[in-house]
Formats: structure tokens, sequence, C-alpha cells
């Protein structure tokens, strides 16, 4: 027997297919073709299998099949949830680019209009200097382009903070175990870094250490340069928080864990109890620079 | 082909890809389009009217709009979701392109929808051009074309392109097609080379 898109053919016989487009997209998905002695398939036969009267026809009713199958798939390859979190987090790190160049220039501009006003003594950094402009603004009304500049300044770092919220969320449902281990934030940043949750769960612990370092990895390379002993996981507390002489050391061992737990998330889906307590206690050991030295200490 | 002047052109609706329209017709542009580079470079193969295309690497729909235009049908295949997101709606307005999601590499995803092609063209950024091109060279009559676009950077950035040229021509050789001609795509795209097989 021959299955084709539009019907099973036995000896001469052809029993045609039927239902909508998205029924025939599936069944094509469905079907395993053997490619031994494979024989492209000749649209005739669907002429005679009745689902069509002529080429045009065949054609249509193909291109409809085709459209509905990779509508589906596109559907069925963003579903898994990791594929937004990335443009969220891309964004998010974006918008903290173009905020903090905004504002230094607003402070800039801010102090030619007032030439008796200098920052010195008053550690006032330049977002703090926007949001004060923009709320004095706001309660005057009016007062030019510099104003409505620092406003929407203001605006957009409201929306930054809300969608740093969204992307934390959004990381514990898609990684709970790395999300656990290392906060929904930073794990959104590494998978933003290796390009996806597969991606990252493909790469060793040695190279989630240094995701995010890679103008220092290859100065170590080429240069010899001291190899990065970090990358994104230091915006860990665990690890900037960490005695400089054990940082690396903790690092290591977070990246190590981090690693399985990707797998974890990215084959399983679901949080671990038993390996995130397991692997928490390890890390925490790592930090404390006497006990720490089991496993972890031989160069 | 059509051309007016030395201007390569096809023949359908425009606004693909904001392209140019030059007396009604879709201006082809051969620094984004590999295909009409080599037309311009005086190679290729004649796209005609009946003619069934297999188009592996179809990306954004940009090449596959102007091949649809010369020919009957084209099966463009697509992995990445993203482009095939604007391939889908280039084939919702032509009526003769079927997109179609799936690897390359695997041409049993697609078996089933794909009849006998009189062309087989392939794009894809892969390291192993020359064996996808391989693998789906059974969709391809007897006497129909295997145009290969082959981006040497893909298939080792270490290698110099000639020598990764000089390999793959050895490897479809060897695997019993005959080359009719092959060039280097510049000046429009550098490192990468046309190669033209016969079944």
């Amino acid at each position: 027997m021959q299955s084709c898109w539009f019907g099973d053919i036995d000896g001469g016989k052809c029993t045609p297919f039927t239902g909508d487009a998205a029924a025939y997209a599936r069944r094509v998905k469905e079907s395993r073709v053997s490619m031994d002695n494979f024989v492209p398939l000749d649209w005739e036969r669907a002429v005679a299998c009745g689902v069509c009267r002529d080429r045009a026809e065949y054609l249509s009713l193909l291109q409809k099949i085709c459209i509905a199958g990779s509508e589906q798939g596109i559907r069925e390859r963003y579903a898994s949830g990791d594929v937004e979190l990335l443009q969220m987090v891309r964004t998010l790190d974006e918008m903290d680019t173009v905020t903090n160049l905004l504002s230094e220039r607003v402070a800039d501009w801010y102090q030619i209009r007032h030439p008796s006003f200098s920052r010195k003594y008053r550690r006032t950094p330049a977002h703090v200097l926007v949001r004060s402009i923009a709320e004095r603004s706001r309660e005057r009304g009016g007062g030019g382009a510099l104003n409505r500049v620092a406003q929407e300044i203001a605006g957009l770092a409201e929306a930054r903070t809300a969608l740093a919220k969204e992307v934390s969320a959004r990381a514990c449902g898609v990684m709970p175990n790395t999300s656990e281990l290392i906060g929904g934030l930073v794990a959104a940043r590494l998978l933003s870094c290796a390009g996806g949750l597969k991606e990252l769960s493909r790469l060793p612990g040695s190279a989630i250490q240094v995701l995010g370092a890679r103008t220092a990895l290859f100065a170590h390379i080429r240069t010899h340069a001291p190899a990065p002993k970090h990358g994104i996981i230091f915006q860990h507390r665990r690890v900037h928080n960490a005695p400089r002489e054990v940082r690396g050391k903790v690092a290591r061992v977070l990246a190590a864990k981090l690693a399985i737990a990707a797998r974890i998330d990215y084959y399983r889906g679901r949080a671990e109890p038993a390996f995130l307590e397991e692997a928490q206690a390890r890390i925490d050991r790592a930090g404390t620079p006497d006990t720490g030295g089991e496993g972890g200490s031989q160069p | 082909m059509i051309r007016i002047g030395d201007v390569l052109v096809s023949k359908g609706e425009g606004g693909v890809y904001s392209e140019r329209m030059l007396d009604g017709y879709r201006v082809w542009d051969p620094y984004r389009s590999k295909l009409a580079a080599l037309y311009l470079l005086g190679k290729g193969i004649e796209l005609v009217p009946g003619m069934k295309v297999l188009y592996l690497g179809a990306a954004n729909g940009t090449t596959v709009s102007h091949v649809a235009d010369y020919t009957e049908v084209v099966y463009a295949v697509e992995f990445a979701p993203r482009p095939m997101q604007d391939l889908l709606e280039v084939a919702r307005r032509r009526k003769n392109v079927m997109p179609i999601l799936a690897d390359a590499s695997c041409p049993e995803q697609y078996a089933m929808l794909v009849e006998a092609v009189d062309l087989l063209y392939q794009d894809v950024a892969q390291p192993d051009q020359a064996a996808i091109a391989l693998r789906n060279c059974i969709f391809l009559k007897k006497g129909g074309h295997l145009v290969l676009m082959l981006k040497t950077r893909s298939v080792d950035i270490r290698k110099e392109p000639a020598e990764v040229f000089r390999d793959t021509l050895d490897i479809l050789i060897s695997a019993g097609l005959t080359i009719v001609e092959s060039t280097w795509l510049a000046p429009y795209h550098q490192d990468h080379a046309a190669i033209i097989c016969e079944k």
C-alpha cells in the first residue's frame, strides 16, 4: 500500500482521505515515508482518486494543506514559551541601555539650562535627576522638549520595571529549576545568551560559567590573559557576594549545577525538589572558605 | 529570463519586499538574491513556464517570489519559524508557492507533498550542503538540474573557499551528477559559489 497526502493507494484502488486542510496537514506530519526505492508523487493520481479535477485544483488544495501545516508547525515551535522569553529579556536589556543613554544626555542638557546646577556632592545619578525633572514638569505642566523627554524616560523606566517582573515570572514557568537556583531574571539572561532552552541545556557547565564574558574569554584564549571566572552568573548575589578567594569556586559549582538544572528544565519541564535541595547545599558549601574544599578544591 | 536593459526583472505582483518596479516588472536585485546574481553573470538555468521547482532554504521568500513569477510551482522548504511567517505571507498572495516548514536534510519530512521537479535550487547555510543536495536529488527528474549555492564559509570557516569548492565538486561528481557549469558569485556575494549539475 502506498500512502499519499490525499489518500491511500492499494493495488489499483485508491481510498481518498477526507477532512479539512488542518486534518490533511496532520496526516502528512504523522505519516512516515520510507526513502528506499522512493518514487516522487504523480499528481494525476489525485485526480484518479477523486480529490480534485485538474492541475489547478490540485495545486490549490495542496497549497491550503502546506499553509495549514506550516502555520501549525510555527505554533508548535513557539508554544514552549522560551522563544517569547528570549524576546522579552532582550527587550529588557535593550531598554536598560536606551534609558541609561538618554538619562545621561538629558542630565547634560539640564546642566546647560541651569548654569548654577551641579551634580557634585548631591549623589544624584542621572536617572534620579531625570525622574525629578519629570515629576516637577508634570506638576507644573509644559516646559518644552527637555521636560517631555524626561517624562518619556520616566515612563520607559516604569515599563521596564513591569517587564522585569513579567520576565521573572515567565522564567520561573519555562525554566523552574534554573530560576530557583539563580533567580528568574538571571536565568532568562542565560537563556538569551545561549539562544534558547534547548541550546542552554546542551552547554557544559564550564561554558555556562563564562556565558556573557565573551571578550574576556577570547582575550584569555588569544593572549593568555587570566581566564574569566564568571559571566552573567556574576549577577547572582551568591557569586558577587562571595569572598574574593572563593568566588571562582562558587561560580564553577553554581554553573555545574545550572547545567544540570537546565537539562531537567528542558527534558522534564518541572521543578525537582530533591535535586534543588542537594544543589543549593552544595553551592552554599562552596561559598564557605573552610569547608568548601570537598570535591572542588583540587586543581 | 526577462531583462530590461541590464536589469533583471520578473513579472508579478510587486511589494513583496519593497522591491523597485520597472515598467510594471519587479526588479530582481543581485545583491540580495544569489540566483539573480547568477543570471546577471550570464550563467544559470533558464526559468520557463511549466517548470516545477524544489527550493531548499526559502528564508523570507524574497527569491522564492521571483522564481514563482517565472515557473509553474515552487515547493519552498524552510526550517526556521520566523522567516516562515514571512514566507507564508508570500504564499497567501501567490497561488504557486507551497510553503513547507521542514528540515531540508530530512527529505522524508516533506516527501509526501513534493512531486518530481525540473529544478532543485538550494541555498542553505549548513556545513553538509552537498550531502543535503544529494539527499534531495531523489525529487529531481532525470535530466533535471541542481543549482547549488555553495556558502563556503558555512561549510568550514578555516578552509580556503576554493578548497571547499573543489571538495564539493568532488562529492557531487562521485555521486553521479554531471557538472554543467560553476562560478563564483563575486562581485555580488563574497565567498559564495554556484554549482549547476545535471542528473
